[in-house]
């Protein structure tokens, strides 16, 4: 069933055009939530939910407004399309507004609809993920796993005559262990998803996800706190690349380019990282938790090179940035939902593998970090400073991984840490997240192979050894 | 009645729900940006949605809907009343049974709904044309905004609650770019109100500019064992991080720092923190909370002893104690625990005379990384921006420090509190004065 009625779409559309409006688009969105958590070994909480509304956008020259509702009758949007009208300034810019180029693509395959499948069933897999992660130690004290998806349905029509429609359906799963042991407290996560239906359970184990949790919870119980200094640091891969998703990534989407506000503003075609690294946007990978048939703007996505060794090839559009900056559209115009206006945003971004195993890198390493895993971040996207948790973390000392070390933070500038990678695995693997801007949540993934990075900052509860400090 | 929450709550009983709530939830947003002397974009929008909780042999159900079409009503009160059936049954799981809420005058500005909004515009745009006419080292502002909204909430349930308040907000965003020889570095400040005629276009200019420029320069320095003065701002941003630690919830299921604390000292005695939801400029004020239970003043930290958590129905009846008007929500979600206005206790202290016990220290304005702050340990390693303190003086602007050790530590040792308690929005709406913490390492170059 079609979200609304093309006849309805293109009333709505004309009405709102009568304020003299350069351009119009419709975004209606249809999203069924349904959330299923276990805490204490109890099924604590079934919710399901439902979001519908739409977003009217009208364009006079240079000059954006933006108009939304849940009331999708007619009255209600033809209302709302009066309202936009009436909202709409005409600004002293031009217009100028990225064409829409590309084929739509299809929806991402879905096998098994999540909201076909009965609660029971995914209540089994949460208290089977709960035992699991019970059973690594007696240490684990506490262990709260949740299941969550969502069937997101979209229509973008235009006033160019546009009609493209888009399906989302996500499931993911997450696992949250707390070990304790004399007084010392300490946590880990998992949290894996998929833009697939109920069968991605079929080849991902919850039960395997929950003690991987576990048990790192567990060892960072006997981790020593982590020295301070500057340092070599490894970054492991997958959700490792946090660390260019926010300290690099913001800093190539167009508006923020268009401020001048980040430090690759102006630098296409130059170096900006060590000529070893290749940096991809693709909002086409299959199955992926930032994939998208098309943007929310109704453009085809594709597979943007952002970087390729070490130079810096595009940035990531929306349609008015594309316009504004004469340049063809990349499908980066995202929104959280109806409620909120595009701009442009990641996909799956990710460093592109390389050729040395993990091993060679740890080896060739005389005394470093090896941050495995990255936890929450923080980045000023002006100046690429940032700073990043150390959720699982090993000295590296001779070329070997060393003792578990915990409370480590490294901290940087992304740009200049860019330039200092000097290796790169071939291990790539991506995660899934979600990013947020101007206070609008997407679903995104980030990705890299393991990395190195030659010196970092690393912040740390330990003492400074001796051997870090530099004039 | 509201008859769609009299229509819900008759569909409810009529299928067997012991009790059930209705959580009505209703807003407008006017949002200007503006770039460059233009606007850049314009929202203008009503919303609405109803959350809906039902409770059958000890069990909750929950579902929610921005929808109000019949079906759509009666689909809401089935979805529930099936999820309910699958959650584990506990005596805990109780409407409150409550007085009604004094009412809590000033929450919201009926002249905002007559503002123009050209006015509106005209603040945003104001607002960068000064910002780039104060100093000449900041010609660029990356983000201007004006925004404002109403919200209104209404409350019913099977016990005859019927609740209902509504609060305006208006805020302004700066966001300036200083730039000198090839450095950038960026300044963020806000000014926040009921209406826009509580806003301080100069103050939030002002503060943008400064934080901006102020930075030019700014290095490294060599690691160092200093006291460390926090800025307000920075000050609110830790206690936003603490703030669920005082949570029953999180208490309950061992999330909190603070938990097994009861009547320890855990914090120097200068050291008082209070949620008060009735605190006249606290923009998280209500008369009462996500359930209906009035809102009122909370003690947490008296004298630096923990003084007690913050309890919804739920973990009040759990713990057999009382709720403490903490339930907070939106109609997409059941009513959890947390702060409203939570506020460190200025002291007496002028902030100059504070700055003034420091010959040789820190001046923190930004901490990083707060989000990495381990919530259950309260272990921390963040980055810290600032200034450098010579005989009670701002001085050398400094970048790239980083400070580790623990929360409850960092509270135990602090010295001095100042007078100028300011807010800011983190996690709650958490206020906090200029606050002095003796001796701490501070990593550097």
């Amino acid at each position: 069933m079609p979200l609304l009625d093309q006849a309805l779409v293109d009333g709505v559309i004309k009405r709102a055009l009568r304020s003299g409006a350069d351009f119009v688009e419709l975004f209606v969105e249809r999203k069924r939530n349904q959330s299923i958590s276990v805490e204490e070994s109890k099924v604590q909480r079934v919710s399901s939910g439902t979001d519908l509304g739409a977003g009217l956008r009208i364009i006079h020259q240079g000059t954006v407004s933006y108009v939304y509702t849940e009331d999708l009758s007619e009255g209600g949007l033809l209302k709302t399309a009066d309202l936009a009208a009436q909202v709409g300034r005409r600004g002293g810019g031009r217009f100028a507004f990225g064409d829409l180029t590309g084929a739509p693509r299809l929806p991402q395959p879905i096998e098994v609809p999540p909201h076909t499948v009965g609660p029971e069933a995914k209540i089994e897999l949460l208290l089977e993920a709960d035992q699991a992660a019970r059973e690594v130690s007696g240490a684990i004290k506490q262990v709260a796993v949740g299941y969550g998806q969502s069937a997101q349905e979209v229509l973008v029509a235009t006033s160019e005559g546009v009609h493209h429609s888009d399906s989302r359906t996500r499931v993911r799963l997450m696992v949250h262990a707390v070990a304790e042991r004399n007084g010392e407290i300490q946590t880990a996560m998992e949290a894996p998803g998929m833009q697939r239906g109920f069968e991605f359970f079929d080849d991902t184990s919850a039960a395997a996800y929950a003690r991987t949790a576990a048990e790192r919870a567990v060892s960072l119980l006997d981790a020593a706190p982590s020295p301070a200094g500057s340092m070599a640091v490894i970054v492991g891969n997958e959700f490792g690349g946090v660390l260019f998703h926010e300290a690099c990534g913001h800093g190539l989407e167009a508006d923020f380019v268009a401020k001048g506000s980040t430090v690759f503003t102006g630098k296409i075609g130059q170096p900006v990282a060590s000529p070893i690294v290749t940096a991809i946007d693709d909002g086409t990978l299959p199955s992926r938790w930032g994939t998208l048939a098309v943007d929310d703007e109704g453009v085809p996505t594709r597979r943007n090179v952002l970087i390729q060794d070490g130079v810096l090839l595009s940035y990531m559009y929306d349609r008015l940035r594309a316009g504004q900056q004469n340049h063809p559209v990349t499908g980066n115009g995202r929104r959280q939902s109806y409620q909120h206006l595009p701009i442009p945003r990641m996909t799956n971004t990710f460093i592109a593998a390389g050729a040395h195993s993990v091993e060679d890198i740890i080896a060739a390493t005389p005394r470093g970090l090896y941050a495995k895993k990255l936890g929450a971040g923080q980045v000023d996207v002006i100046t690429g400073d940032f700073v990043f948790a150390v959720t699982e973390g090993y000295l590296v000392e001779g070329g070997k991984i060393g003792r578990p070390v915990r409370g480590a933070t490294i901290v940087g500038n992304g740009p200049r840490a860019l330039h200092k990678i000097d290796m790169i695995a071939n291990d790539l693997k991506l995660a899934p997240g979600t990013c947020g801007k101007e206070g609008q949540g997407v679903p995104v993934s980030v990705g890299q192979p393991t990395i190195r990075i030659s010196e970092l900052t690393v912040g740390g509860t330990g003492v400074v050894a001796p051997g870090t400090m530099r004039p | 009645m509201n008859p769609i929450g009299e229509r819900v709550l008759e569909r409810c009983k009529r299928l067997g729900a012991e009790d059930a709530e209705v959580y009505l939830s209703r807003g407008t947003e006017f949002t200007v940006r503006v770039y460059n002397r233009e606007i850049e974009s314009l929202v203008s929008a009503e919303s609405r949605g109803i959350g809906l909780r039902t409770f059958r042999d000890n069990r909750v159900g929950f579902s929610y809907t921005s929808e109000t079409d019949p079906d759509a009503l009666d689909g809401l009160v089935d979805d529930a009343l099936l999820n309910g059936r699958y959650n584990h049954a506990d005596e805990a799981n109780v409407l409150p049974v409550t007085q009604p809420a004094d009412p809590l005058a000033g929450l919201a500005s009926p002249a905002l709904s007559r503002v123009e909004p050209q006015r509106k515009i005209d603040f945003a745009l104001e607002m960068e044309r000064r910002a780039t006419s104060l100093d000449p080292r900041v010609r660029r502002v990356s983000d201007a905004v004006y925004s404002d909204g109403t919200g209104e909430v209404e409350i019913v349930n099977s016990r005859g609650l019927q609740a209902w308040f509504a609060r305006t907000v208006a805020y302004g965003v700066l966001e300036t770019i200083a730039e000198q020889d090839s450095e950038m570095q960026s300044g963020f400040a806000f000014t926040h109100g009921r209406d826009m005629e509580e806003l301080d276009l100069a103050g939030v200019v002002q503060e943008a500019v400064e934080n901006a420029a102020g930075l030019l320069g700014a290095r490294p320095v060599k690691t160092a064992t200093v006291p460390v003065v926090l800025h307000p701002h920075a000050a609110a941003m830790i206690l936003g991080v603490l703030a669920n630690s005082f949570s029953a919830d999180a208490v309950i299921k061992r999330r909190s720092l603070l938990a097994g604390k009861l009547g320890e000292q855990v914090a120097a005695g200068i050291v008082t923190i209070t949620d008060d939801a009735r605190l006249p400029e606290g923009l998280a004020s209500r008369p009462f909370d996500g359930e209906g239970v009035p809102s009122r003043c909370n003690e947490l930290i008296a004298d630096g002893v923990l003084k007690g958590y913050l309890h919804n129905t739920y973990t009040a009846a759990r713990t057999n104690g009382q709720s403490t008007g903490s339930a907070v929500r939106s109609f997409k979600s059941v009513p959890e625990v947390g702060v409203s206005n939570l506020v460190l206790k200025p002291g007496v202290l002028t902030r100059e005379a504070l700055l003034a016990r420091v010959d040789n220290g820190l001046h923190v304005s930004q901490l990083t990384g707060l989000n990495t702050v381990n919530p259950v340990s309260g272990e921390f390693s963040l980055g810290l921006t600032g200034h450098w303190i010579e005989h009670g003086l701002l001085t050398t602007p400094v970048k790239e420090l980083t400070v580790a050790g623990n929360v409850i530590a960092l509270l135990k040792r602090v010295v001095a509190v100042a007078s100028d308690l300011r807010f800011m929005f983190a996690g709650g709406f958490c206020g906090s004065p200029t606050v002095l913490i003796e001796e701490l390492p501070v990593g550097g170059l």
